[in-house]
């Protein structure tokens, strides 16, 4: 395989000029597998007859991990052309090519055929159109390859061992502190620790540094995170003959309703938009618009709705098809009982899959922006002590959950904060908000950050509005003392 | 910190007056079965909010989750905040003790592992108040408050139908009826609590509870807000009291 625009790709690890000599050009395998070990793959998908390319997106890293996995998401509905079986990696995309080498005939044409689509989707989001690449027999191999700058092809699991050799450690992509332990026992490369016990290894770097050695060389299991394309349902079913009473179309209408349940049980999903669509001769067809307020996948309530829907409508003509077209889908909302009443504690009562489908279609509605978690931050300054962090995963928050709650001071606080304190008047000795306030409490004095330059000298009293409401406000100790809201209490 | 209840002690001298009826006509067995059964009505009466009884509820019952403060426990039907439906709370302006009023319940519902979500609160939500509350703040989810009406709406609706969701705050000023049903019958399928917060008294609200705080310190009742019950499922006149919101201060 030719490498198309070896100075404009970004090099990553090591230099790929300094590695063009190492790369591994090994001669097209000999002849087809034989049928045998064919239908082995197609058995249990991970055969040993299997080739995997691997694209790697550096570009993505800078991103935040939601949108990587859009990204990822999209670039993976685009390489669907040339491979049935893509898997996600992290900022990578590994996909099986053996199964459709035969037909695109080359590595070069699959090759070509996905650069073209990857480069202008790429360009289209503004990141840098090139990216890395490689293929061989294993999944962790061709990552690990194409992590390495290479653009290698290894067609043979008998060269991977010395095409894995010539690889920094660095593409191993292990902590630091493991990093370290490896540079000083003086190893640079792969081929370094080929020659090592596996043994002393696991009991130096744990299990997992060396499953992905032995997954690299094709000794283990690889598991593989499929890409599913989205669902898309539609049905049609052409009439035998000319209907007019919308009473007998309610049968055939049952078994497409039967039909789309049971697709949703497969995807585990529910619908909350339909359109039904019925043709007549010579005429736009008459649409039956569903639409429900919480998403369903029963047949029974669809086909309630339906027939509500049947017994106002008027047809202008006799129908001869009928279609179902799902414009929505949603996930399924699930309920699960506990098997003993009221065994287990309050807290482990609500399910926590359904919080995060919650969250998630919160996110999918109003954009990730908008739906936050809140945190308190050990920060002395008053408006750095509150943070709002995005929602990536509850299970991230979960782990953070047994972590030693950050003390607060034991000063009031307000519910609310103004994003940018307003400037209190003074008139004759009394302070004025929208009424006239007096002071409740105080004062706290805070001064921080008087080491960056910014100096916050604040006396932060409790006050009390003549409408009633009670605010926070403070006194600039710095410069022209004057008061401002900056809280309500509420 | 006294209740104005004069109602109360009319509705009692109306009992009293049918209570000596079947005492007098009752035969001695009878009334043994009588005192036995009117303990299962008791507890049908008090523990089942829907029940009507053509009397007024207020301070009676247990099926409420109590509000903290007991001078508006003793106004409330079931002696407590209603475990579900859509809740409003009226005050002039933001800032009246409005979110005083519901950190006991906030605590209880983050206690039982529910979460409590904030759709676009009217400045930014500060967490080491909460933090001072006692309440957890892992469970709290925000929406920001640059997000359309609708969009709001729509999320309030989805959260009330979510029972992971304990409570639902939103501050939202004129509402259709409409709307107001529609976030009702949410919170009944879900089991959850809504509160709107809004600055205006609308009089024919289809809100089963709605509350009014005002400003009441002043002559000699520093502190002092008066709440006044405008509407609740067993109320039938509005009812009021003065509570201190502000008790840590």
């Amino acid at each position: 395989m030719e490498d198309p625009d070896e100075a404009a790709r970004p090099s990553l690890q090591a230099s790929p000029d300094k590695l063009t000599s190492q790369v591994v050009w090994l001669p097209h395998d000999s002849g087809p597998a034989p049928p045998a070990a064919n239908t082995a793959i197609s058995t249990n998908g991970h055969g040993a007859n299997n080739l995997w390319y691997a694209l790697y997106f550096p570009q993505l890293a800078e991103l935040g991990t939601v949108q990587q996995k859009k990204h990822l998401n999209e670039l993976a509905g685009l390489m669907q052309c040339v491979s049935s079986t893509i898997s996600f990696h992290p900022l990578a995309l590994i996909c099986e090519i053996r199964s459709s080498l035969k037909y695109f005939t080359s590595i070069d044409v699959i090759h070509n055929k996905l650069q073209q689509s990857l480069k202008t989707q790429l360009e289209e989001w503004g990141l840098v159109s090139d990216f890395l690449y490689a293929a061989s027999p294993t999944i962790t191999g061709s990552l690990l390859l194409a992590r390495s700058g290479h653009n290698t092809l290894v067609y043979q699991k008998d060269n991977l061992r010395s095409a894995l050799g010539e690889l920094p450690t660095e593409v191993l992509e292990l902590d630091k502190e493991q990093n370290r332990r490896l540079h000083n026992m003086g190893i640079r490369y792969l081929k370094d620790i080929w020659r090592l016990p596996s043994d002393g290894l696991r009991k130096r770097f744990g299990s997992s540094f060396v499953n992905q050695l032995s997954k690299a060389l094709g000794k283990a299991p690889e598991p593989t995170i499929n890409y599913l394309p989205p669902p898309a349902f539609n049905t049609a079913y052409e009439l035998p003959y000319e209907i007019e009473n919308l009473d007998r179309l309610l049968p055939i209408a049952d078994e497409m309703l039967a039909q789309l349940c049971d697709f949703l049980q497969r995807r585990d999903l529910s619908t909350s938009h339909l359109l039904f669509s019925l043709s007549h001769e010579k005429r736009s067809p008459t649409k039956v618009e569903i639409g429900l307020r919480q998403s369903s996948r029963s047949q029974k309530h669809l086909m309630l709705l339906l027939e509500t829907h049947f017994n106002k409508l008027i047809i202008p003509a006799p129908i001869i098809a009928i279609k179902i077209d799902v414009r929505n889908f949603d996930a399924f909302f699930g309920y699960s009982d506990s098997l003993l009443e009221k065994s287990e504690p309050a807290t482990r009562q609500y399910n926590d899959s359904n919080l995060d489908r919650f969250i998630e279609q919160l996110q999918a509605r109003l954009g990730e922006n908008h739906v936050k978690g809140i945190d308190s931050v050990a920060e002395h300054c008053p408006e750095h002590a509150s943070q709002l962090f995005d929602l990536d995963n509850l299970s991230e928050i979960k782990e953070n959950r047994n972590k030693i709650p950050e003390r607060i001071t034991e000063n009031l606080r307000p519910f609310w904060l103004l994003q940018n304190p307003v400037q209190l008047t003074l008139r004759k000795g009394r302070l004025y908000h929208r009424r006239r306030i007096s002071i409740v409490s105080g004062p706290e004095r805070i001064e921080t950050y008087w080491w960056s330059g910014v100096n916050v000298r604040r006396d932060y009293y409790v006050a009390r509005e003549a409408n009633g409401s009670r605010l926070w406000i403070y006194r600039e100790k710095t410069a022209e003392k004057n008061w401002y809201l900056h809280g309500v209490f509420s | 910190m006294t209740i104005i209840r004069n109602h109360q002690e009319a509705q009692s001298e109306h009992q009293g007056k049918y209570n000596n009826l079947p005492n007098n006509m009752a035969c001695s067995h009878e009334e043994e079965h009588k005192k036995d059964h009117s303990s299962h009505i008791d507890q049908l009466l008090h523990g089942n909010p829907n029940l009507w009884r053509g009397c007024d509820m207020a301070g009676q019952g247990f099926h409420g989750q109590s509000t903290g403060f007991s001078q508006l426990d003793d106004i409330l039907p079931g002696r407590g905040w209603p475990d579900k439906g859509l809740m409003e709370i009226i005050t002039p302006h933001w800032g009246m003790g409005e979110l005083q009023l519901l950190i006991p319940l906030m605590r209880s519902i983050v206690e039982q592992g529910k979460w409590i979500l904030w759709i676009s609160p009217p400045y930014l939500l500060y967490a080491p108040a909460l933090v001072q509350a006692g309440i957890n703040t892992e469970q709290i989810l925000v929406v920001k408050l640059d997000t359309s009406c609708k969009d709001a709406l729509w999320s309030m609706e989805k959260a009330l139908q979510t029972e992971n969701c304990g409570l639902v705050l939103a501050w939202q000023n004129w509402l259709p009826s409409k709307v107001l049903r529609r976030l009702q019958l949410a919170a009944d399928t879900g089991g959850t609590l809504g509160v709107l917060f809004k600055h205006h008294v609308s009089e024919y609200s289809p809100s089963p509870t709605r509350l009014k705080i005002e400003d009441y310190s002043g002559e000699g009742h520093f502190n002092e807000s008066r709440i006044t019950l405008l509407k609740a499922r067993g109320n039938f006149r509005p009812l009021t009291a003065q509570v201190n919101l502000y008790q840590q201060a």
